[in-house]
């Protein structure tokens, strides 16, 4: 069985044994006596939330990047943070809606059409925490928003249980280098990426804190990284830009990490999307990083 | 009659007011060193007609762009009708003063009527539009020069000399009491040329207007001018009638080249036949 | 015998004319959409719904308008058939300034420091084109097309510096977006007020429009204040161009195929342009807004109206062009 899948099944069970709880729903968030919730994420990792906690049929639209899981795939698509189709949303009459920026007038145009917007944040574990908490009280959830921080923390805590005890080499984590430019986005510290890496037993190669900073190949060698994982996910997992990645690594032959033969493609999404698939994602980032058993990596 | 044969340049012959048209030791330079006009002093009566003659480079073109109000000299002044040219607010002054250029580029797309009817612009109002003497008066001025049949044709597709009588049809739609023309007959061939000539004079005699024509052929000149204006570097050489400028004494040292001076016998003027050079 | 005489009343019957077919337009592009509203049980949502599209309405109208006369005037400027809104640098200094300001300090005041920057560079371009107080066409052309091209850089140079997050965002705007996101009706008035003064304040100049154009010289001599309408076309285009650029970023190919498109149904004399360009402009704005809202709604996505005006406009100017090309001259 594959990552994918693996997820999947986790979602799903999660969905399941939250339907069990909905029925016991918290009476703190009320839109109305006998108005039921219609629910608008423009944000994957929320979409995927708010299917872990069972409260995927109450949505009514999601964001063209939205896709995950599948079910969410079917629900109409209302655009993105940039460019809002502003009819369809009045067209799906949402009477919540979430989304993930730090743009007020996102959030100031959504409330003008007469939708309640949260605007949340995920960009470190505390804010997923408080993301998943948020989410639970605005759709009456608090059970299944519960039931999901205790998953996330429970895995992220078992991983930390594995590599415990064993050598913390420096690890790069980055994204490709997009065709003709001399710079590579990577994690900096700070970010959720940067604390799965810390759970996963490894040291953040990119001393200072940021988002996603940008780089140049001379900063990669001074950082002298053991360890590059680059996460190729989308348009750039076709074979031939894999292909690519690997060689304009291989040019820089300074890198310790170069040199060992250490330099690793992966092509998961779930390992950037702060959702319910942290858990999984510090697992397969320890894999990878100790070189244990459990599936082999691609 | 008799007005019209008075020498009009002497200033102690000109009416109380001063000559209709007087330049005062006009100065201009297009740059700093390079003079083109120096203290160039001329006075022309109404209801003349009369020609600037000079060789090229000589500053004719310059004065004419000074008289229409296009140049402001740098000493000197200009005075029409008594009042200096700068006091007389533009559109005022294009009523009264209309100018023919050497060149015309041809502009994208207008016909030849909508080109004459450009010249009543001064007469229109702030939109501009045209009322029914303004193109009664197009149509007469398209009439007088003969262009009648180009009325609906684009100006690009009339040939050159078909141009150029489009164009003084535009001056001449304008009304004025002064024309100014730099050399109105360059492209024309002979019955054109005496034909716009001919109107010229006709609108000197018959309507008291005053023309100001720079010419090249010193014959056509000779034929059809009540005066001349010999412009040489910068200055007036000799000024006259045609008698008085027309002869090879004056002409040979202005444009450096031997002449050689007849009379026509049917009209008493002179016309001018250039010799080789020595 | 060719035309008939351009008088008040025929002036005035095309204008009515040309505003006629602007208000059916806008009316189609309410009325229509991919929602279909009419069919809805609820009416609050309904309005909700037409407010959005007046205002996108209502914008595309101005911009439209803004855009087309400030091309007709550039081209009139400029003695330049290729001239159109953006080539004297006017959209680069709003694009500027709008790109800094979302940046760095307020998404809000935006708008404001677009018009700024258009300010701004309308000053910085006449200073380096002026001579002696006049502006030549010629001189004013390469000034601003080099500061044009100094503020393309700039652009470029603040995409290249931020984060790719927000790099879409900049990519995104400087295809011209008529968004109903964050309306700013405000801005939509300042747009609408310039076009109706732009717009009366060349039906003024139209006159010395078409005399310029056949020459400077000639212009003069008939009693154009030359050099005063060089200075207050340029001022009062830009503006119009920088108020419509800080509204809805640079979009492209309206400025400069308006005028050309009427040039070949009316001929080159401004005075019956500048009221045509006006309301085709808008119309065509509107029409482009509306076709990219239907795509959105079948689709899902759909290429900024900038991008679907060049994509559309195109191939139907080269068609008219081809087709009226020999006409153009047996119009009269």
């Amino acid at each position: 069985m594959n990552r994918a899948t693996r997820y999947l099944g986790l979602v799903l069970a999660l969905a399941m044994a939250a339907g069990g709880c909905d029925e016991s729903a918290s009476p703190e968030r009320d839109v109305g006596e006998d108005e039921p919730l219609r629910i608008l994420s423009l944000a994957p990792n929320v979409t995927e939330i708010l299917f872990a906690m069972g409260q995927g049929k109450r949505m009514v639209g999601r964001s063209t990047y939205c896709k995950f899981p599948p079910q969410a795939a079917r629900l109409p698509a209302v655009g993105d943070t940039i460019n809002m189709n502003l009819e369809k949303i009045v067209a799906l009459k949402p009477n919540l809606a979430l989304v993930v920026t730090k743009r007020d007038d996102v959030v100031r145009t959504l409330e003008g059409l007469g939708v309640h917007t949260v605007a949340l944040e995920c960009d470190t574990m505390a804010e997923l925490y408080q993301t998943i908490d948020t989410i639970g009280r605005e759709t009456g959830a608090m059970g299944p928003a519960m039931n999901l921080r205790d998953m996330i923390r429970d895995g992220l805590s078992a991983v930390r249980r594995r590599v415990a005890g064993r050598p913390r080499p420096k690890v790069l984590f980055a994204f490709p280098m997009t065709v003709g430019s001399a710079k590579m986005m990577v994690a900096g510290r700070g970010t959720f990426v940067d604390e799965l890496l810390d759970v996963a037993g490894a040291e953040n190669a990119y001393p200072e804190a940021g988002d996603w900073p940008t780089i140049t190949p001379q900063q990669a060698v001074a950082m002298a990284p053991e360890i590059v994982i680059v996460n190729a996910v989308g348009d750039q997992a076709a074979p031939d830009r894999i292909e690519a990645i690997r060689r304009a690594w291989a040019d820089l032959k300074g890198v310790p990490a170069v040199v060992k033969g250490r330099v690793i493609v992966l092509q998961d999404a779930y390992l950037t999307i702060p959702g319910p698939g942290v858990g999984l994602a510090a697992e397969r980032l320890a894999n990878v990083i100790h070189g244990l058993p459990g599936e082999p990596g691609r | 009659m008799a007005a019209k044969d008075r020498n009009p340049l002497t200033p102690d012959d000109a009416p109380a007011a001063g000559p209709y048209l007087a330049v005062e030791g006009v100065e201009f330079a297009y740059a700093p060193g390079t003079p083109v006009l120096r203290g160039f002093s001329m006075g022309l009566a109404r209801g003349r007609l009369a020609c600037l003659l000079g060789p090229n480079g000589s500053g004719k073109t310059t004065l004419l762009r000074i008289l229409v109000g296009l140049l402001d000299p740098q000493a000197g002044q200009v005075r029409l009708a008594g009042t200096p040219l700068a006091d007389y607010p533009r559109a005022a002054l294009a009523r009264r003063v209309a100018y023919v250029p050497q060149e015309t580029l041809a502009a994208v797309g207008f016909t030849a009527l909508e080109t004459v009817l450009m010249g009543r612009s001064p007469h229109t109002g702030a939109l501009g539009f045209e009322s029914p003497a303004d193109w009664r008066a197009a149509r007469e001025a398209l009439r007088r020069t003969d262009t009648e049949r180009f009325a609906g044709r684009n100006l690009d597709e009339l040939s050159g000399g078909e141009r150029q009588r489009v164009i003084i049809a535009r001056a001449l739609a304008q009304e004025p009491d002064l024309i100014l023309l730099d050399e109105p007959t360059s492209f024309l061939d002979i019955k054109h040329q005496h034909d716009i000539y001919g109107l010229l004079a006709g609108l000197v005699r018959d309507e008291g207007k005053t023309v100001v024509a720079v010419s090249h052929d010193l014959s056509l000149a000779a034929a059809y001018a009540d005066d001349l204006v010999l412009v040489d570097e910068g200055r007036v050489a000799a000024s006259g009638p045609p008698e008085a400028v027309i002869r090879p004494e004056v002409l040979s040292p202005v444009y450096d080249t031997p002449v050689e001076v007849r009379t026509d016998e049917t009209t008493g003027r002179p016309y001018v036949l250039p010799r080789p050079p020595r | 015998m060719p035309i008939r005489p351009l008088t008040f009343r025929r002036y005035l019957l095309a204008i009515t004319g040309w505003a006629a077919v602007w208000l059916v337009v806008s009316a189609a592009a309410v009325v229509l959409g991919a929602e279909n509203i009419w069919a809805w049980p609820s009416w609050e949502s309904a309005r909700t719904v037409l407010g959005l599209r007046l205002y996108a309405v209502l914008t595309a109208s101005a911009v439209g308008a803004a855009l087309a006369l400030a091309g007709l005037a550039f081209q009139a400027l400029l003695r330049n058939p290729l001239a159109d809104p953006f080539i004297l640098g006017v959209s680069g200094g709003a694009s500027l300034g709008v790109v800094l300001s979302s940046l760095f300090l307020s998404v809000l005041a935006a708008p404001l420091f677009g018009f700024v920057g258009a300010l701004l560079t309308v000053g910085v371009v006449y200073a380096v084109a002026q001579r002696r107080g006049r502006l030549e066409p010629y001189t004013l052309l390469l000034s601003g097309v080099i500061i044009n091209a100094f503020y393309g850089a700039a652009i470029m140079l603040v995409t290249a510096l931020i984060d790719p997050e927000s790099r879409g965002d900049v990519a995104y705007w400087m295809m011209g977006c008529i968004s109903t996101f964050g309306a700013r009706w405000w801005l939509v008035g300042v747009v609408g007020g310039l076009v109706v003064a732009a717009a009366v304040l060349f039906a003024f100049l139209a006159k010395g429009f078409n005399l310029v154009a056949v020459g400077e010289d000639t212009a003069g001599a008939l009693g154009v204040p030359v050099d005063r309408l060089r200075l207050v076309t340029f001022v009062a285009a830009s503006l119009v161009t920088g108020a419509s650029v800080a509204l809805a970023g640079p979009i492209g190919f309206v400025g400069l195929i308006c005028p050309h498109l009427l040039r070949m149904v009316l001929g080159p004399d401004h005075r019956r342009l500048v009221p045509a360009t006006v309301f085709l402009g808008a119309s065509l704005l509107v029409v482009a807004d509306l076709a990219t809202r239907l795509l959105m709604g079948l689709g899902g996505q759909a290429p900024p109206v900038g991008v679907l005006t060049a994509m559309a406009g195109g191939p139907f100017f080269i068609y008219l062009l081809r087709t009226r090309w020999r006409r153009k001259t047996e119009i009269r």
